[in-house]
C-alpha cells in the first residue's frame, strides 16, 4: 500500500508543554483520514508540522514520499481552522494568487479558479470583492483556495466547524468528491458523527499522544457490541438498570454496554412499559463510545482525571 | 524560492495602488505645491474691495493722502478708474452726516459689514500726532490701516519739513540707515556674493526631511496595518502552507517598497516639472531658482536612497510590531517607542538645518534610526565622504541585523494569537534556535 503521509516517532513542545508527543502514524493513498481529539489535544500542531508551518522537535515527517515536507508544499491543500480572506480582493483574483502561490503559472491558475467557482455556482461572483461574501460562500472559497492547484494531499482542519446544517452538507460533497477524484483527505474534527459518516480511517490523539489509529471498520468490530435505543420518557431509569456497564445517555437516544453475563432480552424486559421504546438494536459501538472509552483508560494509565 | 516573494511583492504593490490613501499620497505633495503658490496669489486677487470711511478734522490731511495714493497708483501703472482714493484693493466711501450721530452711523456700517473700516484724523495732525483713530472690526487685517498710515505720514512729514524750512533731500539723508552687505566664503576660500540660492541651498534640506519623514512613516504604517490585516483574519496560515515566513516578509517588504518609490518618485517627477518644465511653457520667469535642488544630486539622490535604508529600517520593526499583534489598538501600542525616536529628528530639524556640521548635527549621524534623516538635513553642510561612508555602513550594519532578528520574531508571532508578549519574551525568541516555539502563559 503506498502512503500519502506517515510519521515515526514525531514530537513537538511549546516550551515545556509536550503538544506532539512521539507519534507515528501511517496514512494511506486515496483515502479519507480523520484526525479526532479534544480541543487541544495537538490536532493542529500535527497538521501544521505537515504543511511544514511548525518544525517537529524530533521524529521524522515523510510526505507524498518524499523526505522534506517543505519540498512538497506546493502539492499540499490546505485548510486552517481559522479561515480569512483578504477583504478587498476579488474572488477570480483571490483564488489565482493561492494558485500562483502553490506554484501555478497565471493563465492556469485563472481559468482553474473560474471553473472552480462556476461549478461550485459562484461564477457570478468573479469580479465581486471577497467582503460581499455571506460566510457559507466564504467558506465555500476558502475550500476552493485549497483545491485550486489540484493538490494530492488536502489537510482541512476543522472544516465543518461553524457551518450550518445546509453548508455542513455542502462541506461533506466536496470531501467525498476529492475522495472521488483520486485525492487523499486528511481532517480533524472533534465531532465523532461526522467522523463517523465519512471517514475511511481514523487517528485518535489525546492529550498529543496517539490512543488509537486504523481502518473505522476495523476499530468498530473490535469493540463491545452494545444496545442502542430511541425513547420517550424518564431517562433517569436508565441509571437504575440492572446489568448494565456503561450507559451513554443523549435523552432522546442512548447506548447500553452490559456486563458480559447479562442477556439483551433481561434489559428489554426491565424497559417494556416504563419507558416507550422506538427502537432496540444490537450493534457495534458508536465512534463516541470508542473515544470516551479510549480516552478514559489514556487517563488511567496516566493517572489523571477521566475526561469526558 | 524568490517568485513565490516576488508574487506576495506584486500582491502587495497592487493592492496598495488601489487604496485610496496611495493616491492621496501622491497628489498631496503637488497638491501643497501648487497651493502654497496659487492660494496666496488668488487671495490677493479675490479679496474684495475693502471700503473705509474718513472723517477728517484737519481739513487737509484727507487731500494730502488722496494726492498720494493716486501718484503712487499711477506710478505702480494700476491705479486708472479715475477715482483719487481708489487704491486697488481699498475703496473711499463718503458717509453724510455730522458729529455724534455721523459717527454712530460710521460704526453701525462697520458692525453690519458694510464698511471695513474708518479713520477719524485729528484737528492738528502737525502738532499732535496722536490724536487719530483707525476703528475696525477686523483687527487682524492690517493692510488698510498701514497703507493709509504710510501716506498719512509722508504727507504730515512734508509739511512739518516744509514748516521747519528744511530741505527734504538732507531730511532724507539724515534717516538713511546703515547697510550691512551679507557675504559669505566659499568653497574655494575665497570671499563671495550671496544670492538666492545659497539661501534655498540652507533651507531645502528641512524640507526634504519632512518629506522623507512623511514618505517613511506613511509608507511603514502601510505595512503594518496589513500585517495585522493578514494575522486577525488568519489568511496567515494559508500563505504559510504555501511559502515560508521570511519569503512572505521579504515580499511584503519588497512590494510596499515599490508603492513607495513610486509616491516618492512621482513628487520627484511633479517638482522637476514644476520647476523647469512649467515656468518654460508659461515663459515665467521664477524670482529664485528651485532648479539647483533638482539638478544637484546631493539633494535628490541622498533623498532617494535615504528614502530607501530608513524605509528598509522602520518597515521592518513594524512588521515585527505587526506580526506580534492582533489588532491595531495593540499595535498603536507597541508602536508609541518607534514614533517617538521617529520624532526626535523632526525637533533637531531647524537646529541642525543651522549648523549642519555641529556637534548636534555631527552625534545624530551615527546613530542609525536618525542617520537617514539627519544626514539629509545636513545635505548644505555637507558633511564630509567619510561621514557619508561610516554612517551608510552603520545604517546597513542596522538595517541587517533588524531584519535577522525580525523574521526570527515574524516566524513565532505570526501564528500567535492572545495578548501580545512582552519585551523579555521577544528578546528569548531571538536567542532561540529556528523553528523552536516558546511556551505562553495565557
Amino acid at each position: 500500500m503506498q502512503f500519502a503521509l506517515t510519521l515515526e516517532g514525531v514530537c513537538k513542545s511549546f516550551g515545556t508543554v509536550r503538544a506532539v508527543d512521539n507519534v507515528s502514524l501511517a496514512i494511506p493513498e486515496g483515502s479519507i483520514y480523520g484526525f479526532l481529539g479534544q480541543n487541544g489535544a495537538g490536532k493542529t500542531t500535527t497538521l501544521r508540522m505537515v504543511m511544514s508551518i511548525l518544525y517537529p522537535d524530533a521524529g521524522h515527517i515523510r510526505v507524498l514520499g518524499q523526505d522534506q515536507p517543505e519540498a512538497v508544499k506546493d502539492r499540499l491543500g490546505y485548510l486552517p481552522e481559522e479561515k480569512g480572506l483578504y477583504k478587498k480582493m476579488r474572488l477570480g483574483e483571490l483564488l489565482t494568487y493561492f494558485g500562483r502561490l502553490k506554484g501555478m503559472q497565471a493563465a492556469d491558475a485563472k481559468r482553474r479558479s473560474h471553473e472552480l467557482l462556476h461549478q461550485l455556482g459562484l461564477g457570478e461572483w468573479i469580479h465581486q470583492k471577497c467582503e460581499t461574501l455571506s460566510k457559507g460562500m466564504g467558506q465555500k472559497v476558502q475550500v476552493l483556495g485549497t483545491l485550486i492547484h489540484e493538490p494530492e494531499l488536502v489537510i482541512l482542519d476543522e472544516p465543518f466547524s461553524g457551518l450550518d446544517p445546509v453548508n455542513v452538507e455542502t462541506m461533506r460533497h466536496l470531501i467525498l468528491d476529492m475522495k472521488r477524484q483520486g485525492r487523499t483527505v486528511i481532517f480533524s474534527t472533534h465531532i465523532m458523527e461526522q467522523a463517523e459518516q465519512i471517514c475511511d480511517s481514523i487517528f485518535l490523539i489525546h492529550r498529543g499522544r496517539k490512543v488509537l489509529d486504523g481502518s473505522l471498520a476495523e476499530i468498530k468490530s473490535r469493540g463491545d457490541r452494545g444496545i442502542l435505543i430511541d425513547y420517550d420518557g424518564d431517562g433517569g431509569l436508565l441509571h437504575r438498570l440492572q446489568g448494565v456497564e456503561r450507559l451513554n445517555d443523549s435523552g432522546k437516544q442512548a447506548e447500553i454496554f452490559l456486563h458480559p453475563d447479562t442477556d439483551a432480552q433481561a434489559i428489554l424486559a426491565q424497559l417494556v412499559g416504563r419507558l416507550s421504546i422506538r427502537r432496540f438494536d444490537l450493534r457495534e459501538p458508536s465512534l463516541h463510545e470508542i473515544f470516551v472509552r479510549c480516552v478514559g483508560e489514556a487517563e488511567s494509565a496516566q493517572g489523571k482525571p477521566r475526561a469526558h | 524560492m524568490p517568485t513565490k516573494a516576488w508574487l506576495v511583492a506584486r500582491r502587495e504593490l497592487l493592492e496598495n495602488i488601489r487604496t485610496k490613501a496611495f493616491w492621496i499620497g501622491i497628489l498631496v505633495f503637488p497638491v501643497i505645491l501648487v497651493l502654497a503658490v496659487v492660494i496666496p496669489a488668488l487671495l490677493e486677487n479675490s479679496k474684495s474691495a475693502r471700503t473705509y470711511a474718513v472723517v477728517d478734522h484737519s481739513g487737509w490731511l484727507l487731500e494730502a493722502v488722496s494726492q498720494r495714493a493716486t501718484a503712487a497708483e499711477l506710478a505702480s501703472g494700476r491705479g486708472d478708474d479715475g477715482d483719487p482714493a481708489t487704491h486697488r484693493n481699498f475703496r473711499r466711501v463718503e458717509v453724510e452726516g455730522e458729529g455724534e450721530a455721523r459717527l454712530a452711523e460710521l460704526n453701525r456700517r462697520v458692525a453690519a459689514e458694510e464698511l471695513f473700516a474708518y479713520f477719524v484724523l485729528g484737528e492738528d495732525p502737525l502738532h499732535n500726532g496722536a490724536n487719530n483713530r483707525y476703528v475696525s472690526a477686523n483687527l487682524t487685517d492690517e493692510s488698510l490701516r498701514n497703507w493709509f498710515l504710510g501716506l498719512a505720514s509722508d504727507a504730515v512729514q512734508e509739511r512739518r519739513l516744509a514748516a521747519e524750512q528744511i530741505d527734504p533731500e538732507i531730511a532724507r539723508w539724515v534717516q538713511e540707515p546703515l547697510i550691512f552687505e551679507t557675504r559669505k566664503v566659499g568653497a574655494s576660500g575665497e570671499e563671495e556674493d550671496v544670492q538666492a540660492t545659497d539661501t534655498i541651498r540652507q533651507w531645502a534640506p528641512v524640507a526634504f526631511v519632512y518629506l522623507l519623514w512623511i514618505s517613511i512613516f506613511s509608507i511603514s504604517q502601510m505595512l503594518l496595518t496589513n500585517t495585522i490585516e493578514e494575522k486577525s483574519n488568519r489568511i496567515i496560515e494559508v500563505l504559510l502552507s504555501s511559502l515560508s515566513p521570511v519569503q512572505l516578509m521579504a515580499g511584503k517588504i519588497a512590494g510596499i517598497a515599490a508603492a513607495g518609490m513610486i509616491m516618492i518618485g512621482s513628487w520627484i517627477g511633479f517638482f522637476f516639472l514644476a520647476v523647469k518644465i512649467i515656468p518654460k511653457l508659461l515663459g515665467l520667469e521664477l524670482g529664485f531658482d528651485l532648479g539647483i535642488i533638482a539638478t544637484d544630486p546631493i539633494y535628490l539622490v541622498s533623498f532617494v536612497v535615504y528614502f530607501l535604508l530608513g524605509y528598509l529600517l522602520f518597515a521592518t520593526l513594524f512588521v515585527g510590531i505587526g506580526s506580534l499583534c492582533n489588532s491595531l489598538k495593540e499595535a498603536q501600542n507597541l508602536q508609541i517607542p518607534v514614533t517617538m525616536v521617529l520624532m526626535v529628528p523632526m525637533f533637531t530639524m531647524i537646529p541642525v538645518a543651522q549648523d549642519p556640521n555641529g556637534t548636534l548635527a555631527k552625534v545624530l549621524s551615527y546613530i542609525p534610526p536618525f542617520t537617514p534623516f539627519v544626514m539629509m538635513n545636513r545635505a548644505a553642510g555637507p558633511p564630509t565622504s567619510l561621514e557619508y561612508v561610516t554612517t551608510t555602513l552603520l545604517l546597513l550594519l542596522s538595517v541587517a541585523v533588524t531584519l535577522w532578528a525580525t523574521a526570527k520574531v515574524f516566524r513565532v508571532g505570526i501564528l500567535m494569537t492572545g495578548k501580545p508578549p512582552r519585551l523579555v519574551e521577544v528578546a528569548k525568541w531571538l536567542r532561540a534556535p529556528v523553528g523552536s516555539v516558546p511556551q505562553r502563559r495565557e
